[in-house]
């Protein structure tokens, strides 16, 4: 919940959209109209009242008559909590979309036009021109790359409508390849990264899979078990998981915040340290070649020698 | 509430004044408004000054515009710089969502996983009032779409004052640190698109200095966006977006880096799904020789590059600099 001030133009934009809604919904409790805009039931009564000395201008110098100021039920709303227009003076009809609102979902949606089932509908298409032509100004253009769909995805993609497990083989870096099938629960689309979640046969417990990791995916005809599990975070560690020292150069922070993300970080010039916990400390030194000389492995040891062995034998090649 | 009676809060008057100028056919004058509305009524009254009462309209003016509320201004076409007489409204048409404008329970269920994409950049909470404004419009919803979580990474700053200076038409200028560079150079453009291409921000733009189109990558820019008094016409955003895109593909359409992979490995699982086969090795495409070159780099003795020499250098200077850094050789 956004408990951060508002303008007095965000509370205005807010009272604009708020009159539809309370004409829309006929009835509706504080509560619920205080989370449909993300404010604290205190701010959504506030404007509700404030909407009650909001009318149209007296006429000739008179003072406003009643019936030309918007108005609620305010028994109901002392005694229930319930908002309930009474009177309203304009604004009955939803606002076009600001510029920069239908840009935001004219984004979104190329993201979503992405994921088998959703893209191939018609269904986008439509919204597309809708936005366009519901936005008050053009909206700059933000455009989402389209990545390619490949097997991988429309296999993972079916098993979860169909609700079954997927079996595959998957390969993580520096691992022997294994084969596991997998109850999907969700996949997750991050910078422009497929992974799937979901409860590992092999495992016993919920593991995430990074799609470009897999290969050979079949569809099983063993319903999915564990669907309704909680998943964890994407990259959330576990307790066993090494913990890791890194310096890294402060103008790369951008470029490493996925995982400064779960670090604590200190110092304040050129070069930070951050502390934290790695699923498996073999990746960093992959992280350390990377940004070749801006991150230098503190800690652990054994994966500061791995960097250095790493590159060694990178640089060997060219020798 | 104990307040004095003359001042109430600035929204109350921002939606007093859309209300008076939506109920207006011909218009109002700035007259009638400050000795009208309420909101400046009530100063007018009291005696508030004229001059800081119309400096007040016109940021009121301002302010809502910006929300998008159409303001129009129907003018005194005799004498253009004399706006006294001017007179203001705000067409229903072009303020109210058009209402033939419905959406599907499908639509709806799409457009709710489209704007939950933002996680929680500035363009979350922009998504979500649009999701608003189109749920108060009382269509039913299907299902939610389950089963997928789609995210867009958006953490440069520079996005917000690019995106604005865009929908201004306004020219921009920044600090931009060329891949491989060791200074920042000033950038002036006029920004057209923005765009998000394997999973990094770009803006395209026409750059002034440069005299040519040009596309920025925003984790590249190291100052803050400056926006200018300088406008460009707006007419040379269309199409832009896809023109950066294009721009893009070709890119990486032309450039290939020719590599060896060992099998079995990190690398070639993930470079085998972009490559196209090569009598030894794989051919790669890229768009910026610097990223390929971390990315490569990252695989260490998985991955040997054959040319462009360029490319080549590149990865030897990180692996050497790592291995610098992590104390030599053992």
């Amino acid at each position: 919940m956004s408990a951060k001030p508002l303008l007095a133009t965000d509370r205005a934009a807010l009272i604009l959209q708020l009159v539809p809604y309370l004409i829309g919904k006929g009835e509706v409790s504080v509560a619920e109209a205080a989370d449909a805009f993300e404010v604290t039931p205190e701010q959504m009564r506030e404007m509700v009242e404030k909407l009650t000395v909001i009318g149209l201008p007296g006429d000739g110098g008179f003072w406003q008559m009643a019936n030309d100021l918007f108005d609620i039920d305010w028994d109901l709303l002392d005694e229930q909590g319930i908002i309930s227009i009474t009177n309203s003076v304009g604004l009955e009809r939803t606002p076009r979309l600001t510029a920069r609102e239908a840009a935001a979902l004219l984004a979104g949606l190329q993201l979503a036009a992405s994921l088998p089932g959703v893209g191939d509908s018609g269904v986008v298409q439509g919204l597309l021109a809708k936005l366009a032509r519901g936005a008050s100004a053009a909206p700059a253009d933000v455009i989402v790359a389209p990545d390619a769909v490949d097997d991988v995805r429309v296999r993972v993609a079916e098993a979860l409508r169909h609700g079954v497990a997927v079996s595959f083989t998957y390969h993580a870096p520096d691992h022997e390849p294994t084969t596991r099938t997998v109850d999907p629960v969700k996949v997750h689309i991050a910078g422009g990264q497929w992974y799937l979640q979901g409860w590992c046969h092999l495992r016993e417990a919920m593991r995430t899979f990074h799609l470009e990791r897999v290969s050979d995916v079949r569809l099983t005809d063993i319903p999915i078990a564990h669907g309704s599990d909680a998943v964890p975070d994407l990259f959330e560690p576990s307790e066993t998981d090494a913990v890791a020292e890194v310096r890294y150069r402060a103008t790369i922070a951008t470029l490493l915040a996925d995982f400064l993300d779960r670090a604590t970080v200190t110092g304040d010039g050129e070069f930070r340290d951050a502390r934290l916990r790695v699923a498996d400390e073999r990746s960093l030194k992959r992280l350390a070649a990377r940004h070749g000389g801006d991150v230098e492995i503190l800690a652990p040891e054994s994966a500061r020698r791995a960097a250095a062995a790493w590159a060694e034998a990178g640089l060997a090649q060219y020798r | 509430m104990a307040k004095d009676p003359t001042r109430s809060a600035p929204e109350e008057r921002l939606v007093n004044l859309v209300v008076a100028l939506m109920a207006t056919e011909q218009g109002l004058t700035k007259d009638t408004i400050l000795t009208s509305v309420s909101g400046y009524r009530e100063q007018s009254e009291a005696g508030a000054k004229k001059d800081a009462l119309e400096k007040m309209f016109e940021r009121d003016k301002e302010n809502l515009r910006a929300l998008g509320v159409p303001i129009e201004t129907i003018g005194d076409y005799a004498d253009p710089d004399d706006l006294r007489e001017a007179r203001y409204r705000v067409p229903t048409a072009e303020y109210e969502l058009p209402a033939d404008i419905d959406f599907t329970p499908a639509e709806l269920a799409v457009l709710n996983l489209a704007g939950g994409v933002w996680s929680e950049s500035s363009m979350s909470a922009d998504a979500r009032g649009g999701l608003r404004k189109i749920r108060a419009l009382g269509n039913e919803v299907d299902a939610p779409i389950i089963g997928y979580s789609p995210r867009i990474n958006l953490r440069e700053p520079a996005f917000t004052p690019l995106q604005r200076a865009i929908e201004q038409g306004r020219v921009a200028e920044f600090e931009y640190l060329k891949g491989g560079d060791d200074t920042a150079h000033t950038r002036r453009i006029q920004p057209l698109a923005l765009l998000e291409y394997e999973g990094r921000w770009h803006v395209y733009g026409f750059d002034l200095i440069q005299d040519a189109e040009r596309t920025f990558l925003l984790s590249r820019i190291v100052s803050d966006v400056r926006p200018t008094r300088e406008t460009f016409d707006l007419a040379l955003r269309d199409g832009a977006g896809d023109k950066a895109l294009r721009g893009l593909q070709d890119v990486a359409a032309r450039q290939r880096a020719l590599v060896e992979v060992a099998p079995g490995t990190e690398a070639a699982l993930r470079l085998h799904r972009r490559a196209i086969p090569a009598d030894q090795g794989i051919h790669v495409p890229y768009v910026d020789v610097h990223i390929f070159a971390d990315e490569l780099a990252s695989y260490g003795p998985e991955v040997r590059v054959v040319e462009p020499a360029q490319l080549r250098d590149e990865v030897i200077a990180r692996l050497e600099r790592t291995l610098a850094v992590h104390g030599g050789a053992a």
